[in-house]
Order: structure tokens, then C-alpha cells, then sequence
């Protein structure tokens, strides 16, 4: 028996691994849609992370998930999804009538899409990607129209070695996308009157690989080489540098994840995770950013490259998600973390990229993000290199609570 | 071309206007309505005049209700005569879908303006059943041809072509690379994207292993010719893998039937199925027996494929009966069930159901007659059936399984790719916006991209093929002419197009003036060309003779007694000028075909002659 269908049916007797679901979106676009790396999933407004509400509409704001492809050539796409009733459901489903993603819009970009987000309480979102650090932003759900149309570009100065601009967005006095590739080259400007609001001070000339809003007035900017700052909006030349990252003999890049704000709680009391392409994972409390609050190793198979990728679960304390390393995803608990750096073990692998492969001869699918589902605590979407789309969750092994 | 679409997300009916001959593709009954909207309103084809006169054909592409459901209806009940074409497999199937149908709605429901079973048969009297890859001729200038489609058994996409015009219309997304003109598919699931089979599959085994794992029971009720065998070839791998010990049953009656119509059209099967007939025979699975009634009240778990697929009659309504109550049992819907069935109503999440029984009364009399003297006392059994209708309280699982095979937004792209038509045409029930669909269509494979709505006309331009015969005189003769052409160098050649009664022919302009009767006229151009020379003319003209001799050493020169020269066929005169001594005119005259020879001669004689000639 293959392999694949081997594994499908070890799936079936795991303890893990309630229900999956599997969609290829390979073969949409031109040259095959290579991988999804903005994978971007929209929420009930006030929720925190990247809520999307459709203004204007009678319907009430619902979920969506957006995929763009980072293939070389023009052509790339930009699909907004409605998840299947299935995933919009608190309580686990199996067989359902409606069991498809539907495709809500979608638009056609020139330049591979490497970076999306939504901007929140608007119909627009914003795009970056090579050949430069400009970003690109877009006007979804039109009336009459499933068009995901280009609206403008915010042009950044150019520069040598510029690669591509990280983004984060925020709607707090006004819609604001704080982006960015080098760690001198960070700036807040107003989505729709392209004016700067903000530009960070210069520590450095690193090149960044992610930064995020805390709040309205504090933002975090990582480094790839693990440096990790705070910024105030409100004080241009303020910059908090937090406990840096153990040094490596080889050159590692690090990339960030922090916290979904739920209601109520301060942002900054969130630990913020730090995870290097060798696996290293350290967390950082932002109120004592002088040491590190946990540092541990995760066990990958090869080094990561350049889809790292780290996350929080915004339902289950303690729970992050990590990927990049391979066609895995691996979920872990910190709540037992330490200082000491040991190895830690996984509460739950998905392997199900690595099966999902159409043929031997190609490379392995790499998965190129993944992210939390925001209501469904045990729920992930992840997205893999070779156009394949997963939903997945696990089942808590017995003993455990959550 | 002209195409036109009945509305609705559940029927389908294209009307196809192609070269002046008039097509319907499908006629489809739309499932969810209950009164005349479910079929396609015809009179929006033709005001007055037949049917029969304004379509030259009616193709059925499968056997789904959807598609064919309308077909007695609109032959016998709104009249036409003319053929209906479809593969031998849906000749055969359709009518007993149709019967089925018609049983329910009629019957059950109670419903009047609805076809009978006589018309069903009458309407199949009229179609014509063809092979796959077979031409058929409509008429002399219509014809057809069936490919295989593989969405179900029968099913089978259509070419119509209609001299150089042609249309390829699928459901499905298996196609050859035929390259029409136009391509019309049907998009209802245009915009969404599937998961794969495997993992609803996953899903189904899942179910079925949990089910059963807890000592409950699993009801499949099936159509006989839906997917029940790839299911069932898909527990039997899972049961040997996992070493399940529960049984697995399939109901007799739809192994006969389905039995025979696998073996009569097991051409038509996919390739998974095809093999394991080969190996065995169909049914004669390891672990799946042949259901018998009493099995159903057997304890302990099992599983059971039973028809009629919507629970609407027949086995799988009895089992569903027995097995309703207990909530460790599952049953699994396998498709869209219509509306009054009980397949229906559970999906819809109704739980307790009016059943009808037959029960049988009985009643023991006891009679004492005294009067007759009758000494014991008189047992009277008596006995009569009654119609109860019951509450059934549904508790077990109901679970929804969709193996649907239209064509999602990646099938739709991987269709019009393989096909490689001109134009496309995507057939949508819902005023669905597309627009981004379209301008995928049309950036990736630079075609234009259609999506009418009902009863709104699409005009499509192509671009015809014009064969033209040569006449092989003429094909000789320009061969001839010069070195032989090749691949590198294509040569031009010369003759004269004929247009006759729609046939086009190049022959020599010779011979074309011969047919046509006309003759044929000679153009000549005269020059004048001046020089300087106060000779008299026939030594200029002498002059004029011995340079064009030397220059042109590769051409015929000939001086004529009158004193003229001939180059080749060109006339070369010397004249004087009328008033100026000193200057002559020469006269250079040519026919058209020597234009090129006698504008050389011409601007050649402009330059002068050199001083030394004699």
C-alpha cells in the first residue's frame, strides 16, 4: 500500500487527528500556484488579530481566509475563501453537505505576494512582495463585483538591498499599516492618505522579519538575526531593545509571533516568541525584557528556511505553533518551559503536507505558513508549498484538560 | 453561433444555434419545485411553429434528473418528434429513473400535470442510442459525436459539428483536446474549491469504523448505479487492512440489477471497478455478503448498502425503520435526496417522521347462539388490515456524504485547458458574480469567456475554414516555374479563384476565362523616351540596337527590318520629335506581363546612349 493511503489510515487510529480536510489549489493559476505564503484569516471585529468586516453589507461580518501566490511570474493570485459551514461551527461536524471552500473574490497581482494583511474595519488589504519594499493595496468586495481590484501603491524610498517590506496593520484612530524591510527603514503610513505618520529611529540596518502592532501606540520590530525591539509611536526616537537571543556558531535567522490581544487583557503581558532556523524557541514577557522568559529547542529535521514561522493559539494559553523546517507543523505547550534549553517534545505533529504529495519526483512540500483558527481552540490552517491547503485539529490526549 | 440557457442551479437545458441548425443540450427537470416551474419553459423557444420544425436534435448527455428529467414532458406532453440522441447506457437507465420519479411525485404526492408511464415509454421511442467515437449524421450537414465522460455510467460529453463550426458541450472535466469553437460547461460549483476524494473518503471510513466500533449499525442506502461499488471496494481494502470483524452486506436486489448493467456496459466503467471485475466477479467481495432480510435484526454492529438511495420505498426503508431508534446506529445519505422523501426530511434535520404501516387487526370473537342450539361456544377469528400511520423517532446518527463529480473552479480551468477552445461558455444557475472566473478564463488562455443569464443570447463570432481545389493544370504548370518549393522557402503562385454553388476553385487565369466566356484583353503600355541624337531615326534606331545588344547580353535583341527593336517581347521604336531636329522619341512598348523588363528598359534608355556607339 503507498505510503500516503498507509498514512491516511494510521491517521484514522491516532488519537489525534479528529477530522481533516485536504484542498488543492494546485494547478489555478498559470505556472501552478507555488504556495500560499500570505495566509491571513480574517475574524469577528474585535477580536484582535486580522479581523475583516465586510462594511457596507447586510450580512453579518464573517470569516474569510486569503491565499496569495508568490510564484515568480505576474499572474499571482489573491483568493479571499469562505470556509465550508464546517470550520464556521463551534461543535465538530463530520460528513457536511457543504464541505468546499468557496471562492468570495479574487484579484490578480504582478509581483509575487509574499507578505498579506487585512486592514481592519475597512474592505482593503495590503500586499508586499519583491522586487522592492512598496506596498501594494487592494480593495476587496465591491457590490457588484468578485474583483479583488489594486486601489494604490505607498511607495517607499528605494534602496541597495532592499528586499521585501514586512507589514502589520492596525485600525485605531485611523487605518495605519506599519512597514518595513530593514530595521531603519520602519514607518507607519495612513492606508488611505499614503501619509506617514511615523518613522522609527535608526538602531541598525538589519533586515526584518516580522514586526506587529502591540497596541496603538507600541509596536514590536524583530530582526532576522533574533534582535527583537519595542517601539513607542509616540516617541520617535525611543527604542526598547529586549534580552537578545543565544548566539549561534552558524548564522541562523529568527522570526517572531506574538500573542492575538483577546478582550480585556494588556498586550503586553502576552510573552512574545522568538524561533530560530535551527529550531531554538525563546519567550520574552515585554514587562521584563531584560531575560528571557523560557528557552527551549524544538526537534526539526533540517533547517529552516525562509517560511519560519511562529504562533500563538489565541484559544489555548500556553499553545504555539511552529513551521518552516519542513512539511510538518508542530504544535507545543510552553507552560512547562524553562530557562534551560532542553529539547521539547510536541504535543501534536501534522504530517499531512508531506502525504499529500501528487508526485515522488517532485521535492517535498514544504510548509510555507500556517495560523490558528480564531474560535475553534484546537483548530489550524496550514499551507504548504505545493498549493495544498490543510485544516486541521487534533484530539487531546486523555489525561489533559483544554 | 447563438447559445442560450434555461435558468436554475438544479436543471439544465442549452439551446445551441449553430451554423442555422437548432440543438437543445439536456432537458433537465429542476428538483426543487413542485409546480410548473420545475420544467424549463419551452415556449420561450419558438412563439409559433413546432418544435419538431425549429430543432433539428435534442442530445441527453447522462441519466441524471437534472439533465433528462424534462425529456417526456417536453417530447410527449408539449410535442416533439424529432431525435433524441444519448449513449446506449442512458437509454437504458433513463427510463427507469424517469418511472421512479414519476412514482414518487405522482403517487406518493399526488401531483397531476406530470408525464405517465406510457409517455416515459413513448419518449424513449423516439431516441436514437449511439456508440462512443461514433459519427453520426443528423442530416447532410449536421453531425454528432459521443466521448467518454466518466461522470456516470453512460455519461458522455458531445461534439455537434456543422461544417467547420463545431461545440463541445461536458459536464464533467475529462476531455480530448478537440479544439472547438466553442466549449459550454456547466460552472455551478465554478467558485468553490473541493477538497480532495481521499479525504472524504477518510472521512467516511472514519464514520463507518466509529460507528461500529461502538457495536452500532451503518445504513447506506444506494442507487444501484451510483458509487456504491467503488465504496464497496473501499471498505473491503479498509476491513482487510484494519482486520474489522463486523460484516459488511449488500442488499440482493441491487446486485442483480446493477450486476447486469455493469456487465452489459462494462466498457463504460472506470478503471478502478473495471479491474476488480476482471479479478472476480463484482459482488463476490471477502467481506461483503449478500443482505437477506432477517440479518437486519441480527445484534451487534454491521454494515449495509441497500436501495433506493433517498429512503423513499423499498429495503432501505424498512431497515431505517428497524434501526431509526437506537442512537449508537448511523445512517449515511450518499446524495441529494428530493423533496418528500425520507431521506430528504432527515437531512433537513427532521427527527420524528410519519410513518405509514400495515398492520394487521385481529380480533377473536366469541359467539354464543342458544337460540340455534349451537352447544359450545364459537371462536371467531377475524382479521383485517389496517393502514396506521406511526410516529418513528429518528435517533440514530444522520450523516451526509457528497461525492459529487461536477467540475470545481480547478476542474473548470483543467477542462478548458485539455479542450483548447476558442471560446468558452460557462452555464450557471445562480446570478453568481463570476467576474473574477472570467478574467481568469481569459488572461490564462486568451479566449473570450461567456456567462449568460437566462434567456439572454450570446452571439459567438468564428472563423470558418475555406477549402479551396486546385486545378491540377495549373498546380503543374506553377511548379514548373522556377526551383521547387520547400518547407524554408514557400513559393506564390499565380491563378484565378472561382466561386460557384459554394465551391471554391483556383484554376489558370486561361482557363478560367474559357468557362467563365469572356476574353481575354491585352494591356500594352507605351513610353516615350527622349534623346539627344540629330541622326535620323533608323540610325538611332541602328544605335539604339548595338547598345541594348551589348548590355543586355542574356535577352533576346533582334532588330526588325522596319527599323524597330525587340527585346525579348518588348517593341523598341525611334521616332522624331515633331518640332526639335535634334531629339528623338523612342518608343518603348510592353504588355503587362513584361512590366518589369520594360521599366528596366525604360530607365535604362533615359540614361542615354554613350557618345561612341555606333
Amino acid at each position: 500500500m503507498e505510503a500516503a493511503d498507509e498514512w491516511l489510515l494510521q491517521s484514522l487510529r491516532l488519537s489525534g487527528a479528529k477530522w481533516l480536510e485536504l484542498f488543492r489549489l494546485q494547478g489555478v493559476g498559470l505556472h501552478g500556484l507555488r504556495g500560499h505564503s500570505g495566509l491571513c484569516q480574517g475574524g469577528r471585529a474585535g477580536q484582535g488579530g486580522s479581523p475583516h468586516r465586510v462594511p457596507g453589507s447586510s450580512c453579518p461580518p464573517h470569516e474569510g481566509v486569503c491565499v496569495a501566490g508568490y510564484g515568480q511570474s505576474d499572474g499571482n493570485e489573491i483568493l479571499q475563501l469562505i470556509p465550508p459551514p464546517t470550520l464556521l461551527t463551534k461543535e465538530t461536524q463530520g460528513l457536511c453537505p457543504e464541505r468546499d471552500f468557496k471562492v468570495e473574490c479574487g484579484g490578480f497581482s504582478e509581483r509575487p505576494v509574499y507578505s498579506l494583511k487585512y486592514v481592519p474595519n475597512t474592505s482593503l488589504l495590503v500586499t508586499s512582495g519583491p522586487p522592492d519594499s512598496s506596498l501594494q493595496v487592494w480593495q476587496v468586495s465591491a457590490e457588484n463585483s468578485d474583483v479583488i481590484k489594486s486601489v494604490s501603491t505607498i511607495a517607499t524610498e528605494s534602496g541597495t538591498g532592499q528586499s521585501w517590506a514586512k507589514i502589520a496593520t492596525i485600525s485605531a484612530r485611523a487605518p495605519w499599516v506599519l512597514h518595513g524591510s530593514r530595521l531603519d527603514r520602519v514607518q507607519i503610513t495612513e492606508v488611505e492618505s499614503r501619509k506617514n505618520v511615523y518613522t522609527a529611529a535608526s538602531r541598525g540596518s538589519e533586515e526584518l522579519s516580522n514586526l506587529a502592532f502591540l497596541d496603538c501606540n507600541t509596536v514590536l520590530l524583530c530582526c532576522a538575526t533574533g534582535r527583537l525591539c519595542l517601539a513607542d509611536t509616540r516617541q520617535p526616537q525611543s527604542l526598547v531593545e529586549a534580552a537578545s537571543v543565544p548566539s549561534a556558531p552558524c548564522s541562523e535567522q529568527w522570526c517572531m509571533g506574538t500573542r492575538h490581544a483577546a478582550q480585556g487583557l494588556e498586550p503586553s503581558s502576552q510573552p512574545v516568541a522568538r524561533l530560530s532556523s535551527r529550531g531554538l524557541l525563546t519567550l520574552t514577557d515585554l514587562r521584563k525584557t531584560s531575560e528571557l522568559l523560557a528557552l527551549a529547542k524544538a526537534r526539526v529535521s533540517s533547517p529552516g528556511s525562509e517560511f519560519l514561522c511562529v504562533s500563538w493559539a489565541p484559544a489555548l494559553e500556553g499553545y504555539l505553533a511552529i513551521s518552516g523546517f519542513d512539511g510538518t507543523v508542530h504544535v507545543y505547550d510552553t507552560q512547562s518551559w524553562d530557562s534551560s534549553g532542553r529539547e521539547a517534545e510536541p504535543i501534536f505533529v501534522h504530517r499531512g503536507h508531506a502525504f499529500g504529495g501528487a508526485g515522488g519526483s517532485e521535492d517535498p512540500p514544504l510548509v510555507t505558513v500556517h495560523t490558528w483558527h480564531l474560535q475553534k481552540p484546537r483548530t489550524l490552517l496550514s499551507a504548504a508549498s505545493d498549493g495544498s491547503l490543510h485544516v486541521w485539529d487534533w484530539v487531546q490526549p486523555c489525561g489533559k484538560c483544554g | 453561433m447563438f447559445c442560450w440557457c434555461f435558468p436554475g442551479v438544479s436543471l439544465v437545458c442549452i439551446l445551441v444555434s449553430i451554423a442555422g441548425k437548432n440543438v437543445m443540450l439536456d432537458c433537465g427537470m429542476h428538483m426543487g419545485y413542485n409546480d410548473d416551474r420545475r420544467f424549463p419553459d419551452f415556449s420561450y423557444i419558438t412563439q409559433n411553429g413546432r418544435l419538431t420544425d425549429f430543432l433539428d436534435c435534442v442530445i441527453i448527455s447522462h441519466f441524471h434528473l437534472d439533465h433528462c428529467g424534462a425529456l417526456p414532458y417536453f417530447s410527449e406532453m408539449v410535442g416533439y418528434d424529432g431525435p433524441i440522441y444519448m449513449t446506449h447506457p442512458t437509454k437504458a437507465i433513463c427510463p427507469i429513473l424517469l418511472e421512479d420519479y414519476r412514482k414518487i411525485t405522482v403517487d406518493k404526492k399526488g401531483e397531476t400535470n406530470f408525464f405517465t408511464s406510457q409517455m416515459i415509454k413513448d419518449c424513449m421511442k423516439k431516441v436514437v442510442a449511439v456508440h462512443l467515437h461514433q459519427t453520426v449524421q443528423v442530416d447532410e450537414e449536421l453531425e454528432i459525436k459521443a466521448y467518454y465522460a466518466g461522470h456516470v455510467l453512460g455519461a458522455a460529453m458531445f461534439q455537434i459539428r456543422v461544417g467547420c463550426e463545431s461545440v463541445v458541450y461536458t459536464v464533467t472535466a475529462w476531455i480530448d483536446k478537440c479544439r472547438p469553437d466553442l466549449l459550454i460547461t456547466e460552472s455551478t460549483y465554478a467558485t468553490t474549491i473541493r477538497d480532495s476524494k481521499r479525504c472524504r473518503e477518510r472521512d467516511f471510513l472514519k464514520k463507518v469504523h466509529e460507528t461500529v466500533e461502538r457495536g452500532g449499525k451503518v445504513l447506506i442506502p444506494v442507487f444501484a448505479l451510483g458509487r456504491a461499488q467503488e465504496l464497496c471496494i473501499l471498505l473491503e481494502t479498509f476491513w482487510e487492512r484494519m482486520n474489522l470483524k463486523a460484516p459488511i452486506y449488500f442488499s440482493t436486489g441491487l446486485t442483480e440489477k446493477a450486476n447486469h448493467y455493469y456487465k452489459l456496459f462494462i466498457t463504460w466503467t472506470n478503471q478502478k471497478i473495471r479491474k476488480t471485475f476482471v479479478q472476480r466477479n463484482m459482488f463476490e467481495f471477502k467481506h461483503i455478503k449478500a443482505f437477506d432480510r432477517a440479518f437486519a435484526d441480527n445484534p451487534g454492529p454491521m454494515v449495509v448498502f441497500a436501495t433506493p438511495g433517498m429512503l423513499h420505498a423499498g429495503q432501505s426503508l424498512q431497515i431505517f425503520r428497524k434501526w431509526a431508534g437506537n442512537e449508537k446506529n448511523m445512517v449515511i445519505m450518499p446524495g441529494y435526496c428530493v423533496q418528500g422523501t425520507v431521506g430528504h426530511k432527515i437531512l433537513s434535520g427532521q427527527r420524528k417522521l410519519e410513518m405509514e404501516g400495515r398492520q394487521i387487526v385481529s380480533w377473536i370473537l366469541n359467539f354464543q347462539f342458544p337460540a340455534l342450539k349451537i352447544p359450545q361456544n364459537n371462536l371467531w377469528i377475524w382479521s383485517s388490515t389496517w393502514l396506521v400511520v406511526f410516529l418513528l423517532e429518528v435517533k440514530m446518527q444522520v450523516e451526509y456524504m457528497s461525492f459529487s463529480a461536477h467540475a470545481d473552479a480547478k476542474g473548470i480551468m483543467q477542462l478548458i485547458r485539455q479542450a483548447e477552445p476558442r471560446n468558452v461558455l460557462l452555464v450557471h444557475g445562480e446570478a453568481k458574480k463570476m467576474e473574477f472566473l472570467k478574467q481568469k478564463i481569459e488572461q490564462e488562455f486568451n479566449v473570450s469567456c461567456f456567462m449568460p443569464a437566462n434567456g439572454e443570447t450570446t452571439t459567438i463570432l468564428t472563423n470558418p475554414c475555406i477549402p479551396v481545389d486546385i486545378s491540377l493544370g495549373l498546380l503543374k504548370r506553377e511548379t514548373a516555374i522556377g526551383p521547387a518549393p520547400d518547407a524554408k522557402k514557400p513559393k506564390l503562385m499565380h491563378g484565378s479563384l472561382l466561386m460557384k454553388d459554394n465551391s471554391f476553385r483556383l484554376v489558370s487565369p486561361e482557363q478560367a476565362l474559357k468557362e467563365l466566356g469572356l476574353a481575354e484583353h491585352q494591356l500594352r503600355f507605351t513610353c516615350r523616351v527622349h534623346i539627344q541624337d540629330p541622326r535620323k531615326e533608323h540610325e538611332t534606331g541602328l544605335r539604339v540596337y548595338n547598345h541594348l545588344k551589348g548590355i543586355l547580353k542574356d535577352y533576346s535583341v533582334q532588330h526588325l527590318p522596319d527599323g524597330s527593336i525587340t527585346v525579348e517581347s518588348i517593341l523598341i521604336q525611334a521616332t522624331a520629335h515633331s518640332e526639335d531636329q535634334g531629339t528623338k522619341v523612342l518608343l518603348v512598348s510592353w504588355t503587362y506581363q513584361d512590366e518589369e523588363l520594360g521599366s528596366y528598359l525604360t530607365s535604362l534608355l533615359k540614361k542615354g546612349l554613350p557618345q561612341g556607339t555606333p
